[in-house]
């Protein structure tokens, strides 16, 4: 990245004695979508809030389009903010809601009348205008946010968690939209939350976070399928962990339990006699064998738990639960617990945690 | 930020000044009365004065017998407003409101008007009538008040769904509304009473007005002819008033937050 | 307590549903409403009709304006002008001092312990008038009083300067007393409605702080800060236990002729003594209409 359109440097943050982000650095290009994903209290709202000028970084600085923004005020950021809770002006129509910026910024009142005009037909609510913000669904009253906050014309758009309140299914039109809207405007945006669906299915990269560091960025098929830390693996997606020996370096087997599998190449130098943690996704998980999957351990079905389209197991190996998914399908019955079974993986997808 | 809070600082520490000063004040003046040491010999004197003790005695069982007639007014009426005649809500209220606008030497005239020897309905023409007459007075005073605190404690459990629980169980109204709806906004009627005393206890207009002896008219007869027995007399009713608004704060706490409401 | 204002009638105005309209129909229904509203019409409501009609009558009970042309008259006109200064004054200066406190409480970053205290405080201070009230002010602000005395050990004697505790201003600092605690309890609620992320929104949007107040804020609590200001205003017209007993009977406002007339029909014209307590209630009743009708005409985005 040559030329990063906004670059996050060195951001440090302490209130008082607690330090909330460490050394936070990020550079994100124009027109991208970075999600910042991460449990609460991980320090990812605070990031933002240092973006959008509310919080003084302790350390560090902020480059928005090559200019340094790290002491500006909010109101002189240029940046578009959408908060959880709505946050519309409950005295004006949305109308006015969305002309506010325009308003501040001594647009004349042909201009600003056209501008809202656009915005509202951009998130589908023309006809609303002259309502107030108590007169809408929550969905809606989230869509109006949006609209005031791209109203200005901000250089970024900063999206503080603004799914959250809404019921799941608004949650995904809403998500959807979010991205088609920037995508057509082309605005660099950066999204908080601690959805990891959301993130991974809206992001043009994560940011995942942890104890107020980015424990990973990367796109979200790369955080998906190769998180580059255990809390990463835990965080995104349902992740099977299995304790296994290295009972021989050299040819790479490692045994779990009475059993070996063989993961040549994937041990990273670990000697003959260490303990590893041998990650696994559902989904890279058969009952039973499958044509590619070089690996098998047997065990007990635990549970099964029918989920819809899918089945969810979960299979008794040793002292651990190994949960996979299996297609619904009506000919074959899901299998009973207390049975026998087989796993079977390909070694490739096992992810060695470190 | 830094200037906000500076400014902030300011204005609270002026704003207690105005309050804490005449408090201090009429404290200091009160015991002023013996020459050259302080003392409380005025408050000796005040609370040995049996027209002190008579006087607050009458206002004590005036504010008591308000509370009740206020209890007994506004209770089933908020109550069956809730319930069965939510469409009277604004009229209701309209008029628990009209006490805040009419002041009380406007009502207590035209009671002295309306209800006096040669009329209809002669409260006035006896001692217990014109006593009964102080008491509705109050009731009207306090009304905005009672009915305020009631109505927000019935706003906090479901009225609907005890009612009819309780109708299932084969209850009658007297035993819902003594059995099931009071002890559930007790504490709020508490509250109401509480604040209703506060406002009683040294009102002066009517029992003026009704010729009542009262202890309103007891405080402005001292007023009039004593120098440090009023500073002591201020003090005592200040200690009375906080007495029941804490009871109120304390009160709250046990309030129920917000029973199981459907919505 | 939040909203003591007379928001009634602005309510009044919704249709009702079917449901309960049908039940308008039973009058068992309304038995259980009939003691409250033959109390309220004997007690409240007539009693004020009563003297609204003795206000347009004679003597000998014939229509005339007479009663009212006299209020017109020096003493009168000057007892509803100083009474009309003192409330309006007590209840304007209580409701910015006020505000400014409770913005202070709520916004001004204070510790919490303020908060709670001065919320505590004022529940009590806002129900402390009456008698007792000038017994106090008349302890710090009399001629013996601790602030006057301590003042006149320093060089400063407050009643050269023209002060006096039994004047327009001295009436009005003492009501202050008991209006700004109110305005306090009552707006702080409204103070707490504004909400942190409206201010950041607006930032984002790249408005001054100014333009945030003016734009956001200010009408957000203009409607309970104008009701409560009615609701002080109403509240100092009537009382008269405060200023009768600090000033006796030397400050004429309105209640304390009213209740002069009252006692010895001291104006020689019981009908007159009608048309004051009508002139009373006619301001007071004028207050509230215009919150009324600026509240139904602006504040549309009310729920």
């Amino acid at each position: 990245m040559a030329d990063p359109f906004l670059s996050i440097q060195h951001v440090k943050k302490a209130f008082g004695p607690t330090t909330v982000v460490e050394d936070f650095n990020l550079d994100i290009e124009r027109g991208e979508f970075v999600s910042f994903l991460g449990p609460s209290g991980c320090g990812k709202t605070t990031v933002l809030r240092m973006v959008a000028g509310f919080e003084e970084p302790t350390a560090g600085s902020i480059i928005v389009g090559g200019k340094d923004v790290t002491r500006l005020k909010p109101n002189q950021r240029n940046v578009g903010m959408v908060f959880q809770a709505y946050a519309l002006f409950p005295n004006l129509t949305v109308a006015q809601n969305v002309a506010f910026g325009l308003k501040v910024a001594g647009v004349a009142k042909a201009e600003s009348d056209r501008r809202v005009a656009e915005m509202l037909e951009l998130i589908k609510l023309p006809q609303m205008g002259d309502r107030y913000p108590y007169q809408l669904s929550g969905g809606q009253q989230q869509r109006v946010a949006l609209a005031r906050a791209l109203a200005p014309k901000p250089k970024l758009l900063l999206l503080d968690e603004p799914l959250s309140a809404l019921d799941a299914k608004v949650r995904v039109s809403l998500r959807d939209e979010i991205r088609a809207i920037q995508k057509e405007l082309g605005i660099t945006t950066i999204f908080v939350t601690h959805d990891q669906e959301e993130a991974l299915s809206i992001s043009d990269r994560i940011a995942v976070m942890y104890g107020g560091k980015a424990e990973q960025v990367g796109a979200p098929f790369e955080i998906y399928n190769r998180p580059a830390t255990k809390f990463v693996a835990n965080f995104v997606g349902t992740l099977n962990v299995l304790e296994g020996v290295v009972s021989d370096a050299g040819s790479g087997r490692v045994r779990i339990n009475a059993e070996e599998i063989g993961l040549k190449g994937k041990l990273n130098g670990s000697k003959t006699g260490d303990t590893l943690s041998l990650a696994l996704r559902p989904e890279a998980i058969a009952l039973g064998p499958r044509p590619g999957h070089d690996a098998t351990l047997s065990g007990e079905i635990a549970d099964v738990h029918f989920l819809g389209s899918v089945i969810r197991v979960r299979v008794g190996i040793g002292g651990s639960k190994i949960s996979l998914d299996t297609f619904n399908n009506s000919s074959t019955p899901p299998p009973n617990v207390g049975d026998k079974a087989e796993i079977s993986f390909s070694s490739g997808d096992v992810l060695v945690l470190h | 930020m830094k200037s906000g809070k500076f400014w902030a600082w300011v204005t609270f520490i002026l704003g207690a000044a105005y309050f804490f000063i005449p408090l201090i004040a009429t404290m200091e003046f009160s015991m002023r009365m013996k020459r050259g040491e302080y003392s409380f010999e005025a408050y000796r004197v005040v609370l040995g004065d049996p027209r002190f003790q008579e006087s607050f005695t009458f206002s004590v069982v005036a504010a008591v017998f308000t509370i009740i007639l206020g209890v007994l007014l506004v209770v089933p009426t908020a109550y069956w407003i809730r319930l069965r005649l939510p469409q009277l809500r604004p009229v209701v209220e309209f008029v628990t409101l009209l006490p805040l606008v009419i002041p009380a030497i406007v009502i207590v005239f035209g009671y002295i008007r309306m209800y006096g020897s040669n009329s209809p309905l002669p409260f006035l023409s006896s001692d217990m009538g014109t006593n009964a007459l102080l008491v509705i007075g109050y009731a009207t005073l306090a009304l905005p008040y009672m009915y305020r605190a009631v109505d927000t404690g019935l706003r906090t459990i479901d009225v609907r769904t005890l009612t009819e629980a309780a109708q299932i169980l084969g209850a009658g109204w007297t035993t819902i509304i003594s059995r099931v709806i009071l002890p559930n906004v007790l504490i709020a009627v508490l509250s109401g009473a509480f604040l209703t005393f506060a406002i009683v206890i040294g009102e002066f207009t009517i029992a003026s007005l009704l010729n009542r002896p009262a202890f309103g008219p007891y405080l402005q007869n001292i007023g009039a002819n004593r120098a440090y027995e009023p500073a002591a007399l201020a003090i005592i009713a200040f200690v009375i008033t906080w007495g029941c608004m804490s009871v109120i704060q304390v009160l709250s706490r046990f309030a129920p937050k917000s029973a199981n409401r459907p919505n | 307590m939040t909203d003591i204002s007379l928001s009634g009638p602005a309510a009044a105005g919704k249709t009702l549903p079917p449901a309960q309209a049908s039940a308008m129909r039973l009058p068992t229904q309304w038995l259980g409403v009939a003691p409250f509203i033959i109390f309220a019409l004997m007690f409240l409501i007539l009693p004020t009709l009563y003297l609204i009609l003795g206000a347009f009558q004679n003597v000998d009970g014939a229509f005339t304006l007479e009663n009212i042309v006299e209020l017109a008259q020096p003493t009168i006109r000057a007892a509803y002008w100083i009474s009309i200064k003192v409330s309006v004054a007590s209840s304007l200066l209580g409701a910015f001092i006020g505000l400014a406190i409770a913005i202070a409480i709520v916004r001004g970053g204070l510790p919490n312990w303020t908060r709670s205290a001065t919320l505590t405080f004022s529940g009590v201070a806002s129900q402390f008038a009456g008698v007792p009230l000038a017994f106090a002010f008349l302890a710090t602000l009399g001629r013996l009083g601790l602030v006057t005395v301590l003042l006149r050990s320093v060089g400063v004697d407050l009643y050269q300067y023209g002060f006096n505790v039994l004047s327009f201003w001295g009436l009005t600092l003492t009501y202050l007393y008991f209006q700004i605690p109110l305005m306090v309890v009552i707006i702080t609620p409204a103070i707490d409605g504004i909400r942190k992320e409206w201010g950041e929104a607006a930032a984002t949007l790249g408005a001054t702080q100014w333009q945030y107040w003016r734009m956001v804020v200010i009408p957000v609590i203009w409607p309970s800060f104008l009701g409560t200001v009615i609701l002080l205003f109403a509240n100092s017209f009537g009382a008269i236990a405060t200023a009768y007993a600090l000033t006796g009977s030397s400050l004429n406002i309105v209640p304390i002729v009213l209740y002069a007339q009252i006692r010895g029909d001291v104006l020689h014209n019981a009908n007159l003594g009608y048309a004051i307590a009508f002139g009373m209630i006619f301001i007071t009743g004028l207050a509230n209409i215009f919150y009324i009708w600026f509240r139904t005409r602006s504040e549309r985005w009310l729920k």
